[in-house]
C-alpha cells in the first residue's frame, strides 16, 4: 500500500483546470519530486493534498485513511457545522443526489502526519525561530485551555518538554544559535530551514517541500540536499517540488512530470529525462 | 551542524522568563518594583481616607480588566474586534437579572461572577462562528454591528432587561458568616470595592500572563502572524480563534458583574460604541499584545478622561485669575476649554501616536517590526557569524 495515493484527482478555478486527474503514489521511505513547467499545478497539487484548497473531484488516501473524501464530519468539524453537513447530507440521500463531499481541515491533514514548507517562504515573522518550531509541536500537544490557564503541573511538564525538543529540531536544521531571534531578521536561507525544522516539529512520516531550493547558490544547494538525506535517513518520506533540474536528478529516486495540470511522465531520473513529452513541455515542441 | 550547541543552551536559558511554580509563577527580574507596587496598592485606602479617590481608582480597575479582555482578542490573536462593550453588557445584565428584584432572583455575588464571565464567554463563541471566514476591516465591520446590536435588543427586551430604565436595585456583594464572623455586606462603602477589583486584576494578569506563555498562546499568535500557514502546520484555527472570542469576552463578564453590583443600576445606555472604542483605544496606545503595556494605556486614557479633562477648566481658570493679566480675564478660556474637551483629548491621542507609534510600552513583536534598523543589524550579525 503506497502512503501518499491520489486517484483522478482534478482541480478546476472557474473554467482553468489547474489539476486534472492525476493518478499519484508516493512510497514509504522515498524521495519522491516532482517538475514541470511553471502553472503546470504542482503547488496545487500540495494544497490539494494539505486540505488547503478542497478538490473538484477525485480521491486523496494518506496511510490507508481517506483525506478526501471523508465522511465522519464530527471529527473535523465543529458540532454546528458537523450538523449542517449531516442534514444537507440526509436530504442530498433522499433526492437521490449523493453525500456532499468534505474532506479533512488542513490541521487534521497534518495530524495525520503530512507536513509541509511554502514555496514563497510563510513563517510566523514575529515569532522568535524557537516560537516558530514549538507552534510546529502544537498538533502533539495534550494540554486543555484549562491547563494554559492554571499553568497545571502537566502543561508545565509539557511546555518543557516541548521547547527542548524544539531546540533539538533547531539544533537539526543547524539553527540552534538563532532561537532567540525573530524569523523575519533571520537570513533567506535560514528562513527555509526554520521552515522545515517547523514542518518536522508537526513529527510527520511524508515531509512535502515546495521549491527548497529556490534562492539558493550552489554551496547552499549542497547544504540542503545533505540535509534532506538526513531526514530521510530519520524514516520520513519527503515529496518536493523542485525547478532546479541537478538538485532533483541528483536527490530524488522517483519523478512525476506535471504540464498543464495533467501527469506526463513518471519514473526514474534517467528514464524521465530522456521522455519526449517531458523535453516538448520544457523546452517546446520545435525542439 | 551542532558545533555550537553550548552557547545555543546558555540562549535557551534566557528564553524561560517564568520562573517558579504553578499559577503563581513570577516573573525572575523586577520583583522589588512589583512588590512596592503591590504594598502602595493595598495601603492607599487605608492612607488616603478619601473615598471619592478610592472610588476613583477602583474605577480605573473596570476599565483595566476590559483592555485586558479585549487585547486577547485583538492583540494577541489578532482579529479587530470593535464591538467590545457588547459583552460587557451581557456580563453586567447577567448578573442584574440574576441578583435584583427584577424577578426577584438573588443569587451570590461570588457565583454571579463565574456565571456572568461563562454567559460572555458564550456570547463570544456566537459572535465569533459566523466571522470566521472575516478578516481585518471586514471582521471590525461585523463586530461593530454586533456591538450596535446587543444595546439595542436589551432596550427593546424590556420584559428581562427593563429596557431603557434599566435594571435597578442590584444586590451587593456579600462576605457570608463563617466561625463566629459575622458576615459583611459590601453596601455603599468604595473600600471593599477596590479590593475586590485589586483581586479580581491580579488574578486576571496571572491567567492572561499564563495563557499567554501556553500551547494556546502560541496559536493565537500563529494565527495572527499567518492563518494559512499557521492552519497547515496543524492549528486548528476555527476553535483558536473561538477561544480567543470566548476568553476574551470572559474577561468582561467579571468587570460587567462588579460593574452591575457598584452601580446598584445598569442601563443600555452604559454600553455604547464610544465604550468599545475607549477599551481598544487603550489596548492600541498602551502597547498592543503586552499585559503591562495595556495596563498603563487604560490607566492613562481613564486619568486623561475621567481627571484631567475634567479638572482642565479649573486649571485654566485658576491660572488667569492668577496670571491676571488685563485682556485674559474678559476672555473666557475655560469655557472654550470646557466645550472643547473631546478635541483636546482627540489633540493628545494623536501626538502620543505620533511620540509612541508602537505603543506606550510596546510587545517585544511590535518594537522589532517599528524598529527598522534592528533589522538590518541582525541580518549584518548574521551574516558575519554564519
Amino acid at each position: 500500500m503506497p502512503l501518499l495515493e491520489t486517484r483522478g484527482l482534478t482541480k478546476r478555478f472557474g473554467g482553468l483546470v489547474a489539476v486534472d486527474g492525476v493518478d499519484l503514489s508516493v512510497e514509504e521511505g522515498e524521495i519522491f519530486a516532482m517538475i514541470g513547467p511553471n502553472g503546470a499545478g504542482k503547488t496545487t497539487m500540495f494544497n490539494l493534498i494539505a486540505g488547503l484548497y478542497k478538490p473538484s473531484s477525485g480521491t486523496i488516501r494518506f496511510r490507508g485513511k481517506w483525506v478526501y473524501p471523508v465522511r465522519e464530519y464530527w471529527r473535523t468539524y465543529l458540532p454546528p457545522l458537523a450538523g449542517y453537513y449531516t442534514m444537507a447530507n440526509a436530504v442530498r440521500q433522499a433526492l437521490g443526489a449523493g453525500r456532499l463531499p468534505i474532506g479533512l481541515r488542513p490541521h487534521a491533514v497534518t495530524a495525520l502526519g503530512i507536513a509541509r514548507t511554502f514555496q514563497n517562504i510563510r513563517l510566523f515573522s514575529y515569532m522568535t525561530a524557537l516560537e516558530n518550531v514549538m507552534v510546529g509541536e502544537h498538533v502533539r500537544m495534550r494540554a486543555q485551555v484549562w491547563d494554559a490557564l492554571l499553568r497545571s503541573p502537566y502543561a508545565r511538564k509539557e511546555e518543557r518538554q516541548v521547547r527542548d525538543r524544539a531546540m533539538e529540531f533547531l539544533r537539526f536544521v543547524g539553527l540552534e544559535r538563532y532561537a532567540e531571534q525573530y524569523a523575519r531578521n533571520l537570513p533567506y536561507g535560514f528562513q527555509r530551514r526554520l521552515e522545515i525544522a517547523r514542518a518536522l516539529a508537526t513529527q510527520p512520516t511524508l515531509l512535502m517541500l515546495d521549491e527548497p531550493a529556490a534562492g539558493f547558490n550552489p554551496q547552499e544547494k549542497a547544504q540542503l540536499m545533505d540535509l534532506i538525506q538526513e531526514i530521510r535517513r530519520r524514516g520520513i518520506t519527503i515529496f518536493l517540488i523542485e525547478h532546479d533540474m541537478k538538485v532533483v536528478m541528483e536527490v530524488s529516486e522517483r519523478i512525476v512530470v506535471l504540464d498543464y495540470g495533467e501527469k506526463i511522465a513518471e519514473g526514474p531520473p534517467q528514464k524521465v529525462r530522456t521522455d519526449p513529452r517531458v523535453i516538448e513541455a520544457y523546452l517546446g515542441k520545435s525542439a | 551542524m551542532s558545533k555550537n550547541s553550548a552557547r545555543g543552551s546558555s540562549k535557551l536559558a534566557g528564553v524561560r522568563r517564568i520562573s517558579g511554580r504553578g499559577i503563581l509563577a513570577f516573573s525572575r527580574e523586577r520583583k522589588i518594583p512589583y512588590l512596592l507596587l503591590g504594598i502602595g496598592l493595598i495601603i492607599f485606602p487605608i492612607v488616603d481616607t478619601y473615598t471619592p479617590n478610592v472610588d476613583f481608582v477602583g474605577d480605573a480597575g473596570r476599565w483595566i480588566l476590559l483592555a485586558l479582555g479585549l487585547n486577547i482578542v485583538v492583540g494577541y490573536a489578532g482579529l479587530l474586534d470593535l464591538g467590545y462593550a457588547a459583552f460587557f453588557a451581557i456580563g453586567s445584565y447577567t448578573f442584574a437579572i440574576l441578583a435584583s428584584p427584577q424577578f426577584g432572583i438573588h443569587i451570590s455575588f461570588w457565583l454571579l461572577l463565574l456565571v456572568a464571565a461563562f454567559v460572555a464567554a458564550m456570547f463570544g463563541v456566537l459572535l465569533g462562528a459566523p466571522t470566521l471566514r472575516l478578516r481585518g476591516d471586514y471582521l471590525a465591520i461585523v463586530t461593530l454591528g454586533f456591538g450596535e446590536i446587543v444595546p439595542r435588543v436589551i432596550r427593546n427586551a424590556s420584559k428581562f432587561t427593563g429596557g431603557v430604565n434599566g435594571i435597578v436595585g442590584t444586590d451587593q456583594p456579600m462576605i457570608p458568616a463563617f466561625l463566629g464572623f459575622h458576615g459583611y455586606s459590601f453596601g455603599l462603602n468604595p473600600v471593599p470595592y477596590y479590593y475586590l477589583m485589586l483581586v479580581i486584576i491580579v488574578i486576571t494578569i496571572l491567567l492572561i500572563r499564563n495563557l499567554r506563555n501556553s500551547r494556546l498562546g502560541r496559536a493565537w499568535m500563529a494565527v495572527r502572524e499567518d492563518e494559512v500557514a499557521a492552519a497547515a502546520t496543524g492549528i486548528n484555527t476555527v476553535t483558536t480563534k473561538l477561544l480567543a472570542f470566548a476568553l476574551g469576552a470572559s474577561f468582561s463578564g467579571f468587570a460587567g458583574s462588579y460593574y452591575a453590583s457598584k452601580l446598584f443600576i445598569v442601563t443600555p445606555e452604559t454600553f455604547s460604541f464610544v465604550v468599545s472604542v475607549t477599551v481598544l483605544l487603550m489596548v492600541v496606545l498602551g502597547g498592543m499584545g503586552n499585559i503591562r503595556g495595556v495596563i498603563v494605556g487604560a490607566l492613562v486614557i481613564y486619568a486623561i478622561q475621567a481627571y484631567v479633562l475634567v479638572q482642565l477648566p479649573g486649571w485654566i481658570a485658576s491660572a488667569t485669575q492668577a496670571l491676571d493679566i488685563g485682556f485674559l480675564n474678559n476672555v473666557d478660556i475655560s469655557g472654550y476649554v470646557q466645550r472643547s474637551s473631546i478635541l483636546i483629548f482627540g489633540v493628545i491621542l494623536v501626538v502620543i501616536m505620533l511620540l509612541r507609534p508602537q505603543g506606550l510600552i510596546p510587545s517585544a513583536q511590535r518594537k522589532v517590526e517599528l524598529e527598522l534598523g534592528t533589522t538590518e543589524e541582525a541580518v549584518s550579525d548574521l551574516r558575519g557569524s554564519a
